[in-house]
């Protein structure tokens, strides 16, 4: 019965841990150093959201957060491919943030009213601190759709680019008909989407960028096993890596972004079978 | 004259508990407590971390154990970590804001937020060195997620504010 409730509540820890492990990689590395301090800020936000996150499906299976966390295979895991892909640059991660962060406050909301107890307290809590990503996003959109071409330009592309991946944010999860019907999940994945839709369009619209999210909507279709490269495929860290799939990240299925990116974030666990810190 | 219980003793024993990031402040001052239950020789408590992700959450959860455990009259304790209700800053109680401040710490002002639309830095910030007013934001994130970075125009000191949240 609270099959649906793990799936539901990996889904969004695996999210917040790997796009968290990649906001982490700007550490010492961001454009300016109140970047640096703004980026490992949220990223150690995110990852904290997941590991409380992991603590509640521990407290649910018996199993153990930092397994969740650190010693699943790399199908196992069930977050979007957006939360995976690199870096790449400002202009990218930039929109990702943005969208990802508009899309994480659509479904912490529609959670607040979900029948776990318990998961409604830990979203409430998540959606006070999320809140500061938020502005975080959109000051950057404010400040660079007001700035020179040349980055109207590059921002306008990366959102437009990354708009595809961020409504796969909203495939349905595992077992979403029992989520649905045990009240976990208190509104279906597309009407989720949709709210998702009509806030960035509209935000968009504001800011005078004209990237387009709605066409993409019609054009997104979920098939699981249509990921075009797995993750046998070989290293590749590159904008072009795959594909024109992105779905089905919530069924376990990952680019080869992931490999690389699972291989940094399990290592010490692997190397170190069973120690504690 | 009022008899002092163990309860009285688990409180005091709380009230020596440091935050390990902010030492100049207690978890009680923080408000971090949200209950203390003692029966026979069992004590439970219940915590409210003020952010999700703060790594320094294990610590003050075994430094509560090990201060409980120290009251005499108890022999096991229970310490939980709750997000029911959420951590806010109006929790922090009068001493609190004081030793914040003498830490060189901005409390945070206001209300509580009740709305999440508004939550977000003050926007006046006052300096904790000298007291201006003329202060600016230089980031709303920190060294540990509770707070933010501002600079004061006056004194020329950077100092941190504890975020609203």
């Amino acid at each position: 019965m609270s099959d649906s409730l793990v799936a539901l509540v990996t889904a969004l820890a695996d999210d917040e841990l790997v796009l968290g492990h990649r906001h982490s990689e700007w550490t010492g590395f961001a454009p300016q150093i109140e970047e640096d301090v703004a980026f490992s800020s949220i990223a150690q936000d995110e990852i904290g959201h997941a590991a409380a996150l992991y603590g509640l499906v521990a407290s649910i299976t018996g199993d153990d957060p930092d397994r969740l966390g650190l010693g699943r295979d790399q199908n196992q895991y069930r977050h979007a491919v957006l939360c995976e892909r690199p870096n790449r640059d400002w202009a990218y991660t930039l929109a990702r943030h943005w969208l990802y962060d508009h899309a994480d406050a659509v479904r912490l909301a529609a959670l607040t009213d979900t029948a776990d107890e318990r998961l409604g307290a830990l979203v409430n809590k998540m959606r006070r601190e999320e809140r500061y990503h938020l502005i975080h996003a959109d000051t950057w959109m404010q400040r660079i759709s007001q700035g020179p071409m040349d980055g109207r330009t590059r921002l306008m592309e990366a959102v437009t680019e990354t708009v595809p991946e961020a409504l796969d944010l909203f495939e349905p999860i595992e077992a979403e008909d029992d989520a649905l019907k045990q009240g976990w999940l208190p509104a279906p994945s597309d009407v989720l989407r949709a709210r998702f839709v009509d806030e960035t369009s509209g935000a968009l619209e504001d800011l005078a960028l004209p990237a387009e999210v709605r066409s993409h909507l019609q054009a997104t279709e979920f098939v699981a096993s249509s990921s075009g490269d797995l993750i046998d495929e070989g290293p590749s860290e590159s904008k072009s890596s795959d594909d024109k799939s992105s779905s089905g990240g919530r069924s376990g299925n990952h680019t080869s972004d992931f490999g690389r990116l699972w291989s940094d974030l399990t290592h010490t666990y692997r190397a170190h079978p069973g120690a504690s810190w | 004259m009022t008899t002092r219980t163990t309860k009285d003793a688990v409180w005091d024993a709380l009230a020596r508990v440091l935050d390990p990031e902010i030492p100049a402040v207690s978890v009680v001052d923080m408000g971090m407590i949200r209950a203390v239950e003692v029966a026979g020789d069992v004590a439970k408590v219940v915590v409210l971390p003020t952010f999700t992700g703060c790594p320094a959450v294990p610590i003050i959860r075994k430094d509560v154990k090990t201060a409980v455990l120290g009251v005499e009259g108890i022999g096991r304790a229970d310490v939980e970590m709750s997000f029911s209700p959420a951590w806010t800053p109006d929790r922090i109680t009068e001493q609190g804001r004081r030793r914040l401040e003498e830490f060189g710490l901005a409390p945070p002002t206001g209300a509580a937020p009740v709305l999440i639309a508004d939550i977000g830095l003050p926007k006046v910030a006052v300096c904790p060195f000298c007291g201006s007013k003329n202060t600016h934001n230089e980031n709303p994130f920190g060294p540990t997620p509770c707070r933010a970075l501002y600079y004061c125009d006056a004194c020329a000191n950077p100092f941190e504010q504890f975020k609203p949240v």
